[in-house]
């Protein structure tokens, strides 16, 4: 019997960046297939690569037997492959008849064929009869629509398609359990069509319960390729690790000590009740896949995408967080991992890009920069920054050294929380020591440190502790010698340690 | 469905009802407002705004704005005029003149489209720049008003075809145009792309083409409203239309499209450049000075942002 789908060999270099070296993948007809691995294997290259987004580097695509080469997601569509998207494609204002048929609409003439739209989209519909919840037919604005309604419209936008392969690129994350249940369901009916399906998932459990055959990869490598009957949790988590790390003996921060931060059952769009304590001198690190509540934890600490319930505890006392200059006026400073978006001033130079954060917290109306200069060159040089000058445009600096002018930015404000959201992405070996050593001395000084990493081997080489997250839930707590990656990788999957 | 859902899925009912208030208001303090010959010349006052807002809405659906339509109509009228003398002023050289008026508009839409869609250009700064080239070049053909067309032009303009005004024939023309459009898969994805560029984009649609053909729309629509305006005028002038792209935005705003693209419909704006008009009626027959026009104009429009804002806001 031909595959369905067959990638043979894929290579793909962003710049310097190698993010395939040898991705395979090989889904027969009629399968379910899961696609596993860490942040950063390459799962969702490769996704893209098939579903015509991205173009490979090198290596070879086939459909039954055949040669393919897409060059847009279009192509891809007509041979039948349809991608879920994690960032919604919905449009807000359409409705979800519209949103499901949009570029594929059904036409009487050259007219819009709203009658034949709808009756298929209410048959879609009711493909997640009595677990969907009210409201969600085929004249409702999807604007209007909670999140897990909005995802159903999205994988039903998938299913339209009538594909061959189908992409799920974590398509059950903000369904509740029936909704999923029914999803899994329905991708099972499909199979019996012949229809195959990609899918990449954080549970472990989804998987085993749902998946024929299992693809792992590492690094930009597939690894294994195995049927799930043959296989155990152990094997598949061992497999997308690799070589086993463990952290090195840790000093125990709990034992007699009063935590600094405590946030109680609090709730945003994508967390669903997180409760945690951290201590001063800490280094509290965050673990899991991406987008599992991570980022959005640090966020609304920070105040720029404030929780929706729950409390926050700060050094005693509750506070009150729903703006970025609450947060400052408590001490707290937040890093993105997203210079150019969330931190930098472009075309400003260093100096104005430093004196930001303490502009805000001591409330300065006027800027004298002849009395702030010294002050700044001193905390730009603790981070042995290499720079011109402070008059130099900050984007003369290389990333690293961007990324140490923007902590340099809160340092100067002395926090006492120091949030970081993957502080060392895209940024050279040598700056990262820095920025640990930096973080380990801000701590000793008395700091608390939350730091979210999509690197396993960051976490378990600087953190204290970690919390690993899925599915905007704490799964496990892992300290001292159970810090290693396989505990965090069987954690990140759901699995509690 | 309840009256405030009804209000925040067609806002330009609203302005339906504010319409129909000011022509109750305006028969009143002009009884002869309802007859023939003076809604024919106060349609023909009104019809260039109306031209140009279903236009520039498309434009404003998909996200963007057109500043130039003004200059578009400008350029037109003397592009079509100097066509119509240079070859001889017969009937054949006013269609002749028709038609190169047209394939401006066209062109100016194009122009627009290609520098912001293609180019991906600032719409607005690119609009008002292209705007002032266009107005450039109008002056360019045509230094000084003048060069009256031929009788039969705006004779037929103020005449009837099959026993209904050209006026009106024009204004049904757009109004079906609005209605067919609406009905076309091109108005949803002009909306998806005003709505949602990055969702349009992961759903496949061309978003070039669709950019380019909302501003090629609202340059056709420029060069009707360019037309209409020779038929009143009957003669060039280079500095025709100047008000016409900010009322147009005013009128598309009136009709309940979002200013922000992603919502709304050109038959509203119909609707919406009627009331402009009428406002300025309402205020000279009640005898107001005519400095209330505009203070009027604006304060209505404020209030149209306003409602805008509140039927969102949930």
């Amino acid at each position: 019997m031909t595959n369905a789908l067959e990638a043979v060999g894929i290579t793909k270099t962003f710049g310097a960046v190698r993010a395939l070296t040898d991705g395979r993948l090989t889904v027969a007809r009629g399968e379910i297939h899961a696609l596993l691995g860490a942040n950063g294997c390459g799962k969702s290259t490769l996704c893209k690569i098939v579903a015509g987004a991205v173009a490979p580097t090198g290596g070879t695509v086939r459909m039954a037997g055949a040669d393919v080469r897409f060059r847009s997601p279009r192509d891809a569509e007509r041979a039948g492959v349809a991608l879920f998207y994690q960032e919604l494609s919905l449009i807000p204002q359409l409705s979800v008849c519209e949103n499901i048929f949009l570029g594929r609409e059904l036409k009487n003439g050259p007219f819009a064929d709203r009658k034949a739209m709808k009756h298929r989209a209410n048959d879609l519909i009711a493909l997640f009869d009595g677990v969907c919840g009210t409201g969600l037919n085929a004249d409702a604005v999807v604007g209007d629509l909670p999140p897990d309604q909005r995802q159903i419209v999205e994988i039903l936008k998938v299913f339209a398609q009538d594909a061959k392969v189908m992409i799920m690129d974590e398509a059950t994350a903000a369904l509740d359990g029936r909704q999923s249940q029914r999803f899994f369901e329905i991708l099972k009916a499909k199979k019996a069509e012949g229809v195959s399906t990609i899918m990449i998932s954080h549970r472990l459990d989804e998987v085993f319960a749902v998946c024929d055959r299992i693809t792992v990869m590492r690094n930009g490598v597939t690894i294994t390729e195995m049927d799930t009957a043959s296989t155990t949790r152990e094997t598949v988590v061992h497999d997308m690790v690799g070589d086993v790390r463990a952290a090195a003996e840790k000093v125990d921060f709990i034992a007699g000590r009063a935590p600094s931060l405590t946030v109680e059952n609090a709730f945003s769009a994508s967390i669903r009740g997180v409760s945690l304590v951290a201590y001063p001198g800490e280094i509290l690190g965050l673990a899991g896949l991406q987008g599992q509540g991570q980022s959005a934890l640090l966020k609304g600490l920070f105040g720029s995408d404030p929780f929706t319930a729950g409390s926050i505890g700060f050094a005693n006392g509750a506070v009150q967080i729903r703006r970025p200059s609450d947060a400052v006026m408590n001490g707290f400073a937040y890093v993105s991992g997203d210079r150019g978006r969330d931190s930098a001033f472009q075309g400003r130079s260093i100096f104005e890009n430093i004196v930001a954060a303490l502009m805000v917290q001591k409330r300065l109306k006027i800027i004298w920069p002849s009395q702030l200069k010294p002050q700044v060159n001193k905390v730009a040089e603790d981070l042995k920054t290499k720079f011109a000058g402070l008059d130099m445009p900050i984007g003369t600096l290389s990333g690293g050294n961007q990324q140490k002018i923007f902590i340099a930015r809160w340092l100067a404000t002395a926090p006492k929380l120091l949030l970081l959201d993957d502080p060392t992405k895209g940024i050279d070996l040598g700056a990262k020591a820095d920025l640990f050593a930096l973080m380990r001395q801000q701590a000793d000084a008395g700091a608390t440190i939350i730091f979210y990493s999509s690197e396993d081997s960051e976490i378990i080489d600087y953190a204290d502790r970690v919390l690993v997250f899925n599915g905007g839930r704490i799964s496990a707590e892992l300290k001292g010698t159970d810090m290693t990656s396989v505990n965090i990788t069987r954690a990140a999957y759901g699995d509690a340690a | 469905m309840t009256m405030f859902h009804l209000a925040r899925r067609q806002p330009w009912l609203i302005t339906v009802l504010v319409f129909v208030i000011l022509a109750i208001v305006n028969t009143i303090l002009q009884p002869s407002f309802v007859d023939p010959t003076v809604m024919r010349s106060n349609l023909s006052t009104f019809l260039p705004l109306i031209l140009v807002a279903i236009g520039q809405t498309y434009v404003i659906l998909a996200g963007d704005i057109d500043l130039s339509v003004g200059s578009i109509v400008a350029l037109v009228n003397v592009v079509t005029v100097t066509v119509i003398t240079l070859l001889g002023g017969t009937l054949g050289a006013v269609f002749g003149g028709l038609a190169a008026g047209f394939c401006v508009g066209l062109l100016c839409g194009l122009i627009n489209g290609f520098f912001i869609s293609g180019l991906r250009f600032q719409p607005i700064v690119t609009t008002f720049a292209t705007g002032i080239i266009f107005a450039g070049l109008a002056i360019w053909v045509l230094p000084q008003a003048g060069l009256p067309v031929p009788d039969a032009y705006w004779q037929t303009y103020t005449e009837s075809l099959l026993g209904l005004p050209v006026v009106l024939l024009v204004l049904i023309f757009g109004a079906i145009f609005t209605l067919v459009v609406s009905r076309l898969p091109f108005h949803t994805r002009l909306i998806a792309v005003g709505g949602n560029r990055t969702g349009a984009f992961q759903s496949g649609l061309q978003l070039g083409g669709l950019r380019i053909g909302a501003y090629m729309i609202s340059g056709a629509f420029a060069s009707f409203a360019a037309l209409c305006l020779t038929g009143e005028t009957a003669s060039g002038d280079p500095l025709l239309g100047a008000s016409l792209a900010l009322s147009s935005i005013s009128a598309v705003v009136l009709g309940g499209t979002a200013l922000a693209g992603g919502f709304g419909n050109a038959t509203g704006s119909i609707v919406g450049a009627l009331v402009l008009g009428m406002i300025g009626n309402v205020i000279f027959f009640a005898g107001l000075p005519f400095e209330y026009q505009t203070l009027v104009q604006g304060l209505i429009v404020l209030a149209a942002l306003a409602g805008g804002v509140f039927v969102t806001r949930r």
